[in-house]
Parts: C-alpha cells; structure tokens; sequence
C-alpha cells in the first residue's frame, strides 16, 4: 500500500470509516480528523449530513452544491439467539450472492468482529440452490447470548469489514467506493482549489440516506443550503460481461455525465465543454428518464436547483470488492476542480429568476 | 382522558384517506381545551399548538395520522351492485365479507363476486352490496366518488387488550389526545405541536406539508407497529404487552439515533416498559418529517398490533399508556 | 360559447411541435411568444417552466387568492443510448411509452437546433420465430434507422442522449370532424385550454381578488414534475391541473374499465394513484358545470397519475383539482380525443375561475 498515489490513499481513508445509512452522525469526528484545516469550517444537520465548507471571499458571489452521498450499505442487528448468533435486517440494496460467509463489523458498545453464516453445500439438498436473503441470515460473533445482550443493542449498524487491495493497472478493490470514493476524490479536489480560483461559495455535502431514501438526506440538505447549482456525484455501474454495453459505462476512460430528462440539459452540456476543453476523459451516457442518484431529488428543492450528474465507473457496486479506476479518480478530481473554479458556469447558472409581478 | 373511551368514540367515524372531514372536528373538539391554538391547512391537518412562553423555543411536532383506509366508489353496476378501488394498503382477504358503511352512513357489504377462489381476490373481482334492487336505486343512496370504510368500532379482550378498527391508527391518536391533556397545565420548554395527519394510508401524504409548515426542530411519529409474537409470524423482537415500542427502523426511515438513545434511557430511568422496534416493512409519517424542509431530528414510538388492516387490529393499552408516559417525559427533557 | 380555437389552429400548432421531456425549448419558445398579449407578466424558469400572471379586482387588496393553473409542455418520446457500428441507433423511453406502439413508427431525432428523421424497426417477420411474431418486440432488440451508412456518419449529426419524438400528423375525423387525432394531445391540449382561457379572461377580467397563475411546465413525463418547483415558488392556495386521461371506452372493455367516455365533456378525478382530490373543490367544480350548462364527468376508474401529485403535496400543501380531457391511445403517436370536450375542459375552466369568489371557501 505504500506506493499507492496520495489520492488513493485518501479514498482509503475515507472510505475505511463506517458509515452505514442512518448512522453518518457517528462519523462527524473521522469526517473532522481528515478535512480540519483544508476546509473553511464543516457543519452538520439534523439528519447526518456533513457541509464542508470552502468560500472564495467574495461578497454575494453564487453557491455552488457539491453533493457526494457518504452513507454506505449495510445491516442492522435485529435481534439476539442463543450461541451468540445475530439475526439482521438490510440498509440499502444488498446482493445475497456475495452475503454467504462474509466478514462482517458489528458496531455496538464495544466493537465486534463476525462472520455471516453459511450452510455447508454437503448439508444442503440439490435442489436448493436459492441463496437466502440478508433477513435469513445469522451472523456468528463468538459471544453468548448474555454477553451479547449488554454489548450490542439491537439496531445497532453491522459493516463489510474493510479490506483494500491494489490490482493491476492502478485500479483499487474494496468496500464503500459507492460512494466515499466520490466523497473523497471531490473533497481532495476542492481543498486543493486556491480560494481565488473558486468561481463562487462551495459547499461539499456528504450527504446521508441515499442508499435507504428515496429523497436521500440530500433534498433536506439542498433545501437548507439554497445553493444557486448543483452537482451530484455517484458512482456508475461499470462495463462487464453479460450486460449490454449502452447500460454501462467503461472503466478507466474516464468520468461519466448523464444526459437525462431528470437533471439539467444546458448545465450537462456545459459539463461536457469543460470536459473537451481541459481534455478529461469522459463518456456520455443516456438515463433517459431517471439517473438513479440524488440529481433526481436535489433538482427539485426549493424553486429548483439546476444539476449535472456525474459519475464514477465502479464494478460489482453494493459488494466489499468494489473496483475503481483510479485514471477515472483523477479525471473526477479535475473535472470537480474544474467546474467549481467555471466562471461562465457562475454567470449562467445563478440567475435568481422571480415569479411574475 | 381514559384512552378506552375515547377509542370508542374514535374508531366510529368514518374518514377514509384525504375525507378526514368528521375524525378532524372530533379531534378538534377534544383536543381545543389542551392547546393555545388549533389550526387546519390546506390539505386537512389539524394542527394543535401549545406555545412555549419563548417565543425562539425549539418546536417539536408530535404526529398521528388520523385517516384509515376503505374503498371509493368508482362505477355503479345496472344491477345495483357498487365497484370500488382500494384506498391505501387494502387486504382483501381480510375485508371480504366484512361490513362496510359509507361516509354518509349507507350500510352494506363488500364481497368478492361468486365463486372466486381466495387465490383469485383481486379489487375488479369485488362489490359492494347495499341491498339496492337496481342501479337507479343505488344512485339514491351512493354516487361515483363516495368512499366506504369496513365499518369500525373496538372491544374488550382478555386484560388490557383491546381489539377492533381502525386501531391503525386512531390509537395514536388517542394517544396524543391524553398527552395533551397531561401537558395542559405544564409549562413546556419547546413548542408543541400535535398534527393529526391526513392521508397518511396512501402514502404519507399529510404529514409532508404539515412539516414543512411547522420546520420542527424534533419529531415523533405514534402509530402502530407489526409484531412477532403470533403463530407463523416472521421472527420480530416486538410482542404485544411489552410496553411502548421505540423505533428503530421501517422500511421508509431509520431513525436519529439520539432520539432513540434518548427515549430508551429515559424509559429506564423511569421504568416505563420499552421495547426496540425494527419492521422489516411498512411506513409511516416519520419519514416525511425526518425530509421535509431541511429536516428534522425523527424518532416514533409504535404501538404494536396484531392483524393490521383488518377489522380485528389487537393492541395492549398498557402499551398505549406506555407511549403516553415515555412522550411525556421526552418532551419535558427538551429544551 | 364557442369562443376559442374553434378551428383547432392553436392545439395542431402546438401538438406538432418538439418537446420531450427535458427538451421543452420549443414548445416553450411558441407559448412564450404568444403570452404578452395573454397576461400581465411573464417568467421562464432555469428549468424551462413558463409562469404567467394575472392579476384581477382588486390590485391593492392584501386578501388576494393565488390559484395555480397548469399544464405540461413535454410529450413522452425516445432518447438515444448507443450508437452502433452500422449507424443503426439502441434507444429508450422517455416517459412511458407502451412497447407495442414503437415499432414501425417514424420519429423525428435531434435537439433544440436541429432535427433528423428516423424509423423504429426490427428485424423482419422472416427472421422471428413464429412464437415472438404476436407480441411486442421488446425495446432491447428494437431500433432506430436514420439512413446512416454507419457510426461515423450517424455520429454527425446525432449523439448518446439525442432525444426524439413521434413525428405523426395531426388530423380531424368522424362526423363533421367531432375527433381530432395527434401525437402529444397530452398535455398540449392542457396548454391550449390554458392559453384560451386567459385570451378570455385578459378580455374580461374576473372581478374577485385573485392572483391567477398559468404555469406551462416541464418534464410530467418521466414523474418528476417541473409543476413541484413551480408550486413551491408561488404557494398557491388552489391548483387546477388540466390534463389528458388515458380512457378505455371501447366495445370489448368492461363498463366498469372503461374510466370516463368520449364525448361527455371533461373528466373530473376523485382519486388516481397520486392524488386525493380536494372534496370542495371538486364539488365547486361539479356545481360550476351544472350551473354552466357545461357537460362534465367523474373518472370511473382509478388509474394514472399527474402533476397534482407533486403540487398537492408542495410547501404547506394546496388544494388541488384535475380536469382532464378523455383521451383514447393515450402516449401512442396517435392520441385521440374528442373536440367538444377539448372545448367544455376550456370553458369550465374559465367558468371556475370566474365564478371563484375573493374569501376562501
């Protein structure tokens, strides 16, 4: 690990700290330890999100969002059996195919290591090959009952345990690129921005629920903040056999933007010009009525906030091996920079139309 | 207040899903002596205030949603017979053969059309029949666009059980109704505001706006919750009897976990009988008032309850009165 | 009565024009350049959504009402995902668009400068199986030809997210033209409703306090409802949203399916899967009409959903009501609807906001 690049580096880092949806306000002191000092100030609300504020000091000058959502997939301890098993419940949208015997953190009064239980294939019969669902399975922490009972409440968040590998190619495996990698390529990019250079106030949310909320913290976040335009960064499923290549975007070419009814066409398009002109590699996808991301919902807060959606190519999103290019993390560390410090996008973008008089 | 009684009166006013017009004066006129001030915006939310004498005090909403589901008139047949299409999380195992009663109190019964087999209950295969010998008939008693309810009412069971519709969740209201009355003479550090929400069935439509007029600083949601303790049911820590049962997560919300931290130490320390509540479905109105606006800090106490969407929803009122006492005293820990 | 677009000019100007959602510039463009004589003042949002305002009775009064009217500009339609080696093009739906009526169907591709045209096909009827022959080619293995010889010349004039409509004429048929036929009845008929009635109502203004906004919005489409941002900016107490609704009143549905009929005048919802209706205001309508003489129906049928789902909900909530013309073959390039209907949506609706009174009822 010691030759990885300082971005991966910080990827790694932030991705490392636990952050299961609902439960983003256990991170505030990580989230400070790692951006204090390369932040003007970092704020939270009254659901989980975390601001992290860089101004350009200038008066009246536009608000541009910047949201990367931070909370992860996970599960919730949801109740205890004898032998020190746990039964759990999902947060978010987990595969069974990758449950079977997976290395778990269970995050109570004391934190635990575990292992998700997995019936032998000798003991099963032929015919029952269908894979049970994250309610149907224990977790084996190696305590008993009673231990368990005064060190894990129930409800408590249970994580992937993260394990980080470097594969060839500069590419990165691990749990939670989806989406911390976003979150924390975006805020190297901006704490490297000089304040002069920043076209307007920027504000990095780290944004809570995504992964369990249809409005994601974001639109609660959005509403407070009131920003002049917006952009919503997520990773995007990444090209692999088996699925048609224009449901997919190809990994290591580069970022990608979303043409979709659902975000803004002249903000997209103003994305990709900046993306010819500083020669970022990038793919345009189609998401023709809906992009799956916070976009959908940050759009529409308030009198509407114009937003581009951006994406990063991952492969097998919402496992503990997710694989990231890191030539796509330095194409969105630049173009993060970029469009923040865009001056024309700032003249654009922040007309504050009224209703008519 | 005895939430028993007040149940009875509660459980026999029809209000379907966005026609809360007689449950929201019922509420009104019960409520009206605890509060400063009672308002109903516009899509029917009766919003009960009593202020705090700071006028920057924080606000804190208290929610039920005061709805229930049933079925509205969409076609009348020329044989007198009434289609209908269900308003919110209709079973229609549960409602067949039940009785129904009309918002203006036209009785019947909704049944499913001969010879459907249980597998086969689908709303298109369902009518109501109010004894009308034709459609003309009908058309004197029920119009397109009417809406029906089975029709309500609770009784006793064995101790302190309770059993009827709709429990879901007139029983949460009840519980805000003798919250407030225990809270009249108090002087409250933060603003209170008890919502009886609208449409809550169909969506958890009410409670949108509701909080986003209100812009409260904490939220508590009282409804009901499933349970785990009957023959067959799905493994699930909640039982009936257990006392209030503090939420941690449904399927639409997973809640501030200082909230929970909050109302489970209190009910220690105040030995109030308390149970962790995880629901591996469902939703209710903590979820629209964690998102509304730019959000709030949202936990509920749930009330659990077997038979849910039936005519024979079972809840303990030790529960009830649980949940009355532990919303007591987090509200007067707020500051 | 009669009074407006007698002659359907305004609905075949406005159904054949270009707007899929998020790509509603021209629509808006023809709309915008005919509001000045319609209002007293206009906006266009960074979104795209058009507000016109007018203001009647008492100007000075604080008391007044504000009611939101509106009707969305985009139309459901197609957007390019891939273009492949031989300059054939993969695509999707924008909005919903039932699979059976794409094959086989022109379109027209492009954007806000220029457009192209193109055919929906799949392979021949030689080359299906006999068992696929009687369903509807699935969207995966359909696509749009535009002529070109291959991805380097398609790529010229097109690109990934390209964005396209029906292109289909626009006619009048039946007994002395009682039917009109078009791609994009829904919701361009909303919109010329709207621009009819406040062509009435800038001649002769109401005398109540009200605050009257037109809002032509963008992107009902695909659910996500330009008309919410709308309605969050002007908090309108009141919300008329004029609409199409998809009826299935043909001989071999169910009197019970059919949801409303051709020709009985505009439909009225009591409940759809997004929205209860406000009871009063359904009620105000229903006696307006009667009082009117103006034919008017209730949806007989639960189905669908609009705009009113979003404004409904929106701030501190409004109270919200939708009128629909009833529209057969509904998001097909061949909508039909039934002229007099067109006409009564138009005139209840001006009647409403005639007959709206300055005190909330």
């Amino acid at each position: 690990m010691d030759q990885m690049k300082n971005l991966a580096r910080e990827i790694v880092a932030l991705c490392s700290v636990p952050s299961v949806s609902g439960f983003e306000g256990r991170s505030t002191k990580e989230i400070q330890r790692l951006y204090e000092g390369r932040f003007d100030r970092i704020e939270t609300d009254a659901v989980g999100n975390h601001f992290l504020w860089k101004t350009c000091g200038r008066e009246g000058a536009p608000r541009i969002l910047v949201d990367a959502h931070f909370d992860e997939i996970g599960m919730l301890v949801r109740e205890i059996l004898e032998g020190g098993f746990v039964r759990l419940v999902s947060v978010g949208g987990l595969s069974p195919s990758v449950l079977q015997a997976a290395d778990v953190i269970l995050y109570g009064k004391e934190v635990l290591r575990g292992v998700i239980v997995s019936t032998p294939p000798h003991l099963r019969s032929a015919e029952d090959d269908r894979l049970p669902d994250c309610e149907e399975l224990l977790v084996d922490t190696g305590f008993s009952k009673d231990e368990l009972e005064k060190i894990l409440p129930l409800g408590s968040p249970v994580g992937f345990a993260p394990d980080y590998r470097e594969l060839l190619g500069g590419r990165l495996a691990g749990k939670s690129f989806d989406n911390k990698a976003c979150a924390a390529i975006a805020a190297s990019a901006i704490a490297g921005v000089p304040r002069e250079a920043l076209a307007g106030d920027v504000v990095l949310m780290l944004s809570s629920f995504e992964e369990t909320s249809r409005l994601g913290g974001a639109s609660a976040g959005a509403f407070g903040l009131s920003p002049d335009y917006a952009m919503v960064i997520d990773v995007n499923l990444a090209t692999v056999p088996d699925v048609p290549k224009s449901e997919t975007v190809p990994l290591g070419e580069g970022i990608s933007l979303s043409v979709s009814a659902a975000t803004d066409r002249a903000l997209t398009l103003a994305s990709q010009k900046i993306c010819k002109e500083k020669n970022i590699a990038h793919t345009m996808i189609a998401a023709p009525s809906s992009t799956g991301t916070n976009a959908t919902a940050v759009q529409l807060v308030g009198g509407g906030i114009p937003t581009v959606d951006v994406g990063l190519p991952l492969r097998n999103m919402h496992t503990y091996n997710e694989v990231i290019d890191l030539a796509d993390a330095e194409a969105l560390a630049s173009f993060v920079e970029a469009f923040v410090c865009d001056g024309e996008i700032a003249k654009n973008f922040c007309v504050r139309e009224e209703l008519p008089k | 207040m005895n939430l028993y009684t007040t149940l009875q009166k509660l459980c026999t006013c029809p209000s379907v899903s966005g026609r809360e017009e007689s449950i929201r004066e019922l509420l009104r006129e019960l409520i009206s002596s605890f509060v400063d001030e009672v308002s109903v915006d516009n899509l029917g939310n009766l919003i009960a205030r009593k202020k705090a004498k700071n006028a920057k005090a924080k606000k804190v909403m208290l929610c039920a949603h005061m709805d229930e589901i049933g079925f509205l008139v969409t076609f009348i047949e020329d044989n007198g017979m009434i289609r209908v299409a269900p308003v919110g999380g209709i079973s229609l195992s549960a409602a067949a053969y039940s009785e129904v009663v009309s918002e203006k109190r036209v009785a019947g019964v909704i049944v499913p059309e001969s010879k459907t087999k249980p597998k086969e209950y689908a709303i298109d295969k369902f009518y109501v029949d109010i004894g009308a010998k034709d459609r003309k008939s009908a058309e004197r008693k029920v119009s397109i666009g009417d809406f029906f309810v089975v029709r309500g009412g609770v009784r006793r069971l064995a101790g302190n059980r309770i059993c009827g519709r709709p429990l879901d969740d007139r029983i949460g209201c009840a519980i805000l109704l003798s919250l407030a009355e225990r809270l009249a003479s108090v002087e409250t550090a933060c603003d209170i505001y008890y919502v009886f929400s609208v449409q809550e069935e169909v969506g958890c439509r009410g409670a949108l706006p509701a909080a986003f007029g209100i812009s409260p600083d904490v939220s508590l949601c009282f409804d009901v919750t499933g349970t785990g303790d009957t023959p067959g049911a799905d493994p699930m820590a909640c039982a009936l009897g257990k006392g209030a049962a503090v939420k941690i997560k449904d399927s639409s919300v997973i809640c501030h976990e200082e909230v929970v931290a909050t109302l489970c130490s209190l009910a220690e320390t105040h030995k109030i009988p308390y149970q962790r509540e995880i629901l591996l479905y469902g939703g209710t109105d903590t979820a629209p008032m964690q998102l509304s606006g730019s959000g709030s800090r949202a936990g509920a106490l749930s009330i659990p309850c077997r038979y849910i969407h039936s005519a024979v929803e079972t809840c303990d009122l030790g529960d009830a009165e649980a949940c009355v006492s532990l919303a007591e005293q987090f509200v007067l820990t707020l500051k | 009565m009669r009074t407006y677009d007698n002659d359907l000019t305004l609905l075949r100007e406005l159904s054949l024009l270009f707007g899929p959602s998020g790509c509603e510039g021209e629509v808006a463009d023809a709309i915008e350049r005919a509001l000045p004589a319609l209002c007293d003042s206009f906006t266009r949002d960074r979104m795209g959504n058009l507000t016109a305002l007018i203001r009647t009775g008492d100007l000075s009064s604080e008391n007044r009402r504000r009611v939101m009217i509106s009707a969305h500009m985009d139309e459901v339609g197609v957007m390019v995902s891939e273009i492949c080696e031989d300059g054939l093009l993969r695509f999707d739906t924008v909005g919903g668009i039932d699979v059976s009526v794409l094959e086989g169907r022109k379109v027209l591709l492009g954007d806000e400068s220029h457009r192209i045209s193109g055919l929906i096909a799949s392979k021949a009827i030689h080359h299906k199986e006999k068992k696929d022959r009687n369903k509807p080619t699935p969207i995966s293995k359909l696509f749009i030809d535009i002529g070109a010889k291959d991805r380097a010349e398609a790529e010229q004039v097109l690109s990934v997210g390209s964005v396209g409509v029906f292109d289909s004429e626009f006619y009048r048929f039946g007994k002395d033209g009682a039917f009109v036929k078009s791609k994009a009845l829904d919701d361009r008929m909303g919109c010329a409703a709207m621009l009819s009635v406040m062509s009435a109502l800038v001649r002769e203004r109401p005398t109540a306090d009200l605050d009257l906004y037109f809002c032509f919005t963008v992107r009902e489409e695909i659910g996500l409802s330009g008309a919410k941002v709308v309605a969050q900016r002007i908090a309108p107490e009141l919300a008329i949203v004029l609409e199409t609704t998809a009826v299935a009143d043909l001989p071999e549905t169910e009197p019970a399916k059919r949801v409303a009929a051709l020709g009985k005048g505009g439909a009225l919802s009591v409940m759809d899967r997004s929205t209860v209706y406000d009871r009063e205001f359904l009620n105000f309508a229903r006696a307006t009409a009667k009082e009117r003489d103006i034919p008017v129906q209730i949806k007989q049928y639960v189905s669908g959903g609009n705009d009113a789902g979003s404004i409904h909900k929106s701030g501190v909530g409004v109270r919200t009501l939708a009128l629909s013309v009833p529209t057969r073959y509904l998001h097909s390039p061949a909508c039909v609807a039934s002229v007099e209907d067109y006409h009564s949506v138009t005139s209840l609706v001006e009647a409403m906001l005639r007959a709206m009174d300055t005190e909330t009822s």
